[in-house]
């Protein structure tokens, strides 16, 4: 760490736009002169700390960012931010960041180049490629948000190539909500008296607002349930810890079922008139018991069936959380375990309840005016999916990101944008993954130099950090029940510190150069207007306090029309049967699927992994605010079961070679008793291998490492913790 | 005057770290320095464990053996109750962090031991330290024992507290909330 004087300080400080990449250090006297001298200005703005994107204010001094503070009105902050909020505000200032555009020139090296000149090549080779092979030939390769900037481009060259990270996230959560419920539902933390949690831990993957609730309804005498194979941080405050064998969840979920309907505790009224599929449902798992439950997952059959009644007696105010991460794209049988929290929620009659499970508030957001265009019709879907022969029923809204390298081999991708979003590090196996660089056309658009961006772009073209730009407004909701829509507003904070741009005005300038005149025919203030106008405030009004609410809108009853269900389903019903999977030769509803893999051996483990408090998955792995947290609670160690490393001679702290048939790596283990013995743990954040981000450099290992670039074929998602490790004693000889 | 004190209910922090980093930002530390931490306790034996965390910062002790043993006045105890350090008086001879019973100074960068010095320019305008406000599990509370109307005040009433390592004679400022 470089230390710099006051003097040196209030020296760089003065000289405006010249913007020190190093942290301000003063002690407190100095802070209290220095805090005399300077005004503070408070400006609302969205965190990106994350994709929860929180409302903050950041304080603002000498032009430069002081700190961060929640914004009370914001759902998913309660005017409380996490680690990672207050964390990446200072990474404005991080030395990883891109800092102009860069152009490669070999294998290792990039020179740096003018926006004209980038948008010039990029807008070029382009054209060149959309002649050639067509506009489906482009894909757009994202983390999610600001689709409509990319949708724009994509329907005007024809193609249906947008592809989001989500099968490495939760795409069974997605696709079987919107099947079988035509809608997702949110946790009613304020009002429930009981709650399970299964695979997801909020204290980890922290939403502050979600927390908050939660801890506020433990007060209040509400009921805490966690099943994890690990001790998570939210089982802290939870009633109960219940390990379960990992990989087994949906065995628990049928257990659970079972009991609710052998021993009729469900809402027989709700299941009348509002559920397709029951019998069908009910026919097919009539054998599998709690009993049967136990013996696959360990949670002792009694264990089930107490948690079943204890739902059963609190319901409707009982509902287990419909989950996250943890579930929804890394087993063999994904689909059915997200498939089995709708059943289960069902069972309880809980949806559309207060205190169970609850639409989110929301509101419309108007658009600006475009002039129409004449679009050429789209291709088909490059990763299959929504693709009759290959992915039929996985989402074309979303896609399938772990493939692309292949798609590109097979000549089905020859230009590649992909914004915010490092698959190397994200997505399974990153050799495989560094096959992104043969397309014709690699334009990476990051903040940092990921390892995506230095491995694989041909062109880097930086975005302005969070703070640096001014977004349209979003409708606040996921996660958390609530009746009020609120919308919140991504304000500039400071100057951009480096010669960065807004994606906006990035795509213009290519859309230009590719021939594309006009595409983006407003700026992001006419956006702004146009968002808040049906909504009868004023942008002024939005860009003063950054979040607003609005009058409640949600009631807790269930969609009718005409006195009939009116769900967006087939049936208006929640239906427990899906048709689409029975169209393609798979049950319409969930059965027991077993996992594809299973540890046998002495040696052998099932490699999980989840998030850690203080970082949010791999992106914020190069903070060194952060990092220095994971410095000092030994944060980059796996996670071994005691027992399970006592026999194999493994002691705290210990150094260990760990591999799969991807990868053999060489990491230090915490050995506690917080962890089922059939699992290794390891925390997502760790494992960077861009020389350029140094903080994060060959930290810790990733579990991305260990697993192959696979489909699990209904929902499309990696299937993450199917594999299995050895672990022995000692490092890489 | 105020009698400035803090209540940490230790049983909801869930570890997530905000409450060092807000700190951090707020007095703009270095990434390596920071005035408050977290203690981690494990428990028991696979699968009846339990996972405890405390937070712990300066305890603004009302009898504080590190002022005691400055042997220039610089660390001062304000009527308030705050356990401050005078800069401009400080020699730099680290006595103060042998005799902290609780291990919470830290030595800056200018040679100065420094800790949590409960946010003394922002209280008295009644605003809350950010490690109090940040935290999403409002772990802690802080405020004014001598207004019997304070949030602190009145759960202080409601809960049975302790302070840490008692037996040291301290008289630590900082109560946590027995479980
Ligand atoms: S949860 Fe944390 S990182 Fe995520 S948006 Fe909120 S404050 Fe930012
Ligand atoms: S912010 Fe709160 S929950 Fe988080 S570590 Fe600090 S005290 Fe614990
Ligand atoms: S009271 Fe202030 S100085 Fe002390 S730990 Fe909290 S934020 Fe830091």
């Amino acid at each position: 760490m470089i230390k710099i004087s006051r003097r040196t300080f209030l020296k760089a400080s003065a000289l405006a736009g010249l913007a020190s990449s190093l942290p301000l250090m003063m002690n407190f006297g100095d802070y209290t002169k220095a805090a005399e001298l300077a005004p503070v200005t408070r400006i609302p703005t969205m965190c990106n700390g994350c994709s929860s994107t929180c409302s903050k204010y950041v304080y603002v001094k000498n032009g430069r960012v002081w700190k961060v503070e929640g914004n009370p009105i914001d759902l998913k902050s309660s005017g409380r931010l996490c680690a990672r909020g207050h964390g990446m505000a200072a990474d404005v200032y991080g030395l990883g960041r891109v800092t102009q555009p860069m152009k490669r020139v070999d294998d290792n090296s990039f020179e740096p180049i003018s926006w004209p000149q980038a948008f010039e090549e990029i807008g070029d080779k382009l054209y060149k490629i959309i002649n050639e092979s067509g506009g489906n030939s482009v894909m757009w390769l994202g983390h999610g948000g600001k689709e409509h900037y990319a949708n724009t481009f994509l329907d005007e060259i024809g193609s249906s190539n947008y592809v989001t990270h989500y099968a490495t996230c939760f795409s069974s959560k997605t696709n079987v909500w919107d099947r079988m419920v035509g809608t997702t539902l949110n946790s009613d933390f304020d009002n429930a008296d009981y709650m399970l949690f299964v695979g997801r831990n909020f204290a980890g993957g922290i939403i502050p607002g979600a927390m908050n609730r939660i801890t506020k309804a433990k007060e209040r005498g509400a009921k805490i349930v966690v099943v994890d194979p690990r001790y998570c941080e939210l089982a802290i405050i939870a009633d109960e810890w219940v390990p379960i064998r990992p990989g087994t969840d949906l065995a628990f979920f049928l257990g659970i079922a079972h009991t609710l309907i052998s021993e009729k505790l469900y809402v027989r009224s709700f299941i009348a008139n509002y559920v397709y599929g029951f019998e069908e449902f009910w026919s097919a798992n009539k054998d599998f018991t709690a009993d049967k439950a136990a013996e696959i997952t360990g949670i002792p059959a009694d264990k089930i069936r107490e948690i079943a009644r204890d739902m059963a007696l609190n319901a409707p105010k009982a509902f287990l959380d419909s989950g996250y991460h943890g579930l929804h794209a890394h087993y063999a049988n994904s689909t059915q375990i997200a498939m089995m929290n709708v059943v289960v929620n069902a069972l309880l009659g809980n949806m559309f309840k207060v205190g169970g499970l609850m639409p989110g508030a929301s509101i419309s957001l108007g658009h600006v005016e475009t002039p129409a265009r004449e679009t050429p019709e789209k291709g088909p879907r490059a990763d299959g999916a929504g693709v009759e022969e290959e992915y039929p029923t996985v989402e074309p809204s979303r896609g399938i990101p772990q493939i692309v390298p292949d798609l590109i081999k097979k000549g089905r991708v020859k230009a590649l944008f992909i914004y915010h979003y490092n698959p190397l590090r994200t997505a399974p196996d990153p050799e495989y993954q560094k096959g992104l660089k043969d397309a014709e056309l690699v334009v990476s658009i990051p903040v940092d130099w990921n390892e995506t961006s230095l491995h694989t772009a041909h062109y880097i073209l930086p975005e302005s950090y969070y703070l640096e730009r001014t977004e349209p407004p979003k409708v606040v909701s996921g996660f958390i029940a609530h009746d009020n829509p609120q919308i919140a507003v991504r304000r500039q904070a400071i100057k951009p510190v480096h010669n960065t741009l807004a994606l906006l005005d990035m795509l213009k300038g290519i859309t230009a150069a590719a021939g594309y005149y006009n595409l983006y025919p407003f700026t992001v203030e006419d956006e702004i207007k146009a968002s808040v106008k049906p909504l009868g405030i004023s942008p002024d009004i939005l860009m003063e306090t950054g979040c607003i609410e609005f009058p409640a809108n949600v009631k807790p009853v269930f969609p009718t029309k005409d006195g009939k269900p009116a769900l967006n389903t087939f049936t208006g019903k929640i239906e427990f049967s899906i048709g689409a999977f029975k169209l393609y030769g798979r049950p319409g509803v969930a059965t027991w699927v077993p996992p594809l893999v299973m540890p046998q051996g002495e040696d052998e483990f099932r490699l999980i992994h989840g998030k850690q408090p203080w970082h949010s998955h791999n992106f914020t792995g190069n903070n060194p605010y952060l990092m220095a947290i994971s410095d000092k609670y030994n944060g980059t160690w796996m996670w071994i079961n005691k027992g399970r490393a006592e026999k194999l001679g493994i002691k705290n702290g210990d150094l260990v070679t760990i591999s799969s048939e991807k990868a053999v790596k060489t990491v230090n283990v915490k050995v506690t008793e917080l962890l089922h013995p059939d699992c290794v743990w390891i925390p997502s954040p760790y494992g960077g291998f861009s020389e350029k981000l140094k903080t994060a450099y060959q930290q810790g290992i990733n579990y991305n490492d260990f697993i192959p670039a696979r489909v699990e074929p209904l929902s499309g998602s990696v299937m993450g913790q199917e594999v299995v490790v050895k672990v022995s004693k000692g490092g890489i000889s | 005057m105020a009698r400035f004190a803090m209540l940490i209910d230790a049983s909801r922090c869930t570890g997530c770290n905000a409450c060092r980093i807000a700190c951090q930002m707020q007095w703009q530390l270095p990434p390596e320095r920071y005035y408050n931490r977290l203690e981690h306790n494990e428990k028991g034996t696979y699968p009846n464990t339990k996972w405890e965390i405390t937070p712990i910062q300066c305890m603004h002790c009302d009898n504080p053996p590190c002022r005691d043993v400055c042997p220039t006045g610089a660390t001062y105890k304000r009527t308030d109750g705050l356990v401050l350090i005078d800069s401009e008086k400080c020699i730099g001879c680290k006595y103060c962090m042998v005799a902290c019973p609780y291990g919470v100074r830290q030595i800056n960068y200018d040679g100065i031991p420094e800790k949590c010095r409960f946010c003394a320019e922002y209280i008295i305008e009644g605003k809350m330290p950010p490690c109090v406000s940040t935290c999403m599990n409002e772990v802690r509370i802080f405020g004014d024992l001598d207004d019997p109307e304070s949030k602190i005040s009145k759960v202080m009433a409601k809960k049975a507290v302790y302070q840490l390592l008692p037996e040291k004679g301290t008289r630590p400022r900082i109560f946590y909330v027995r479980k």
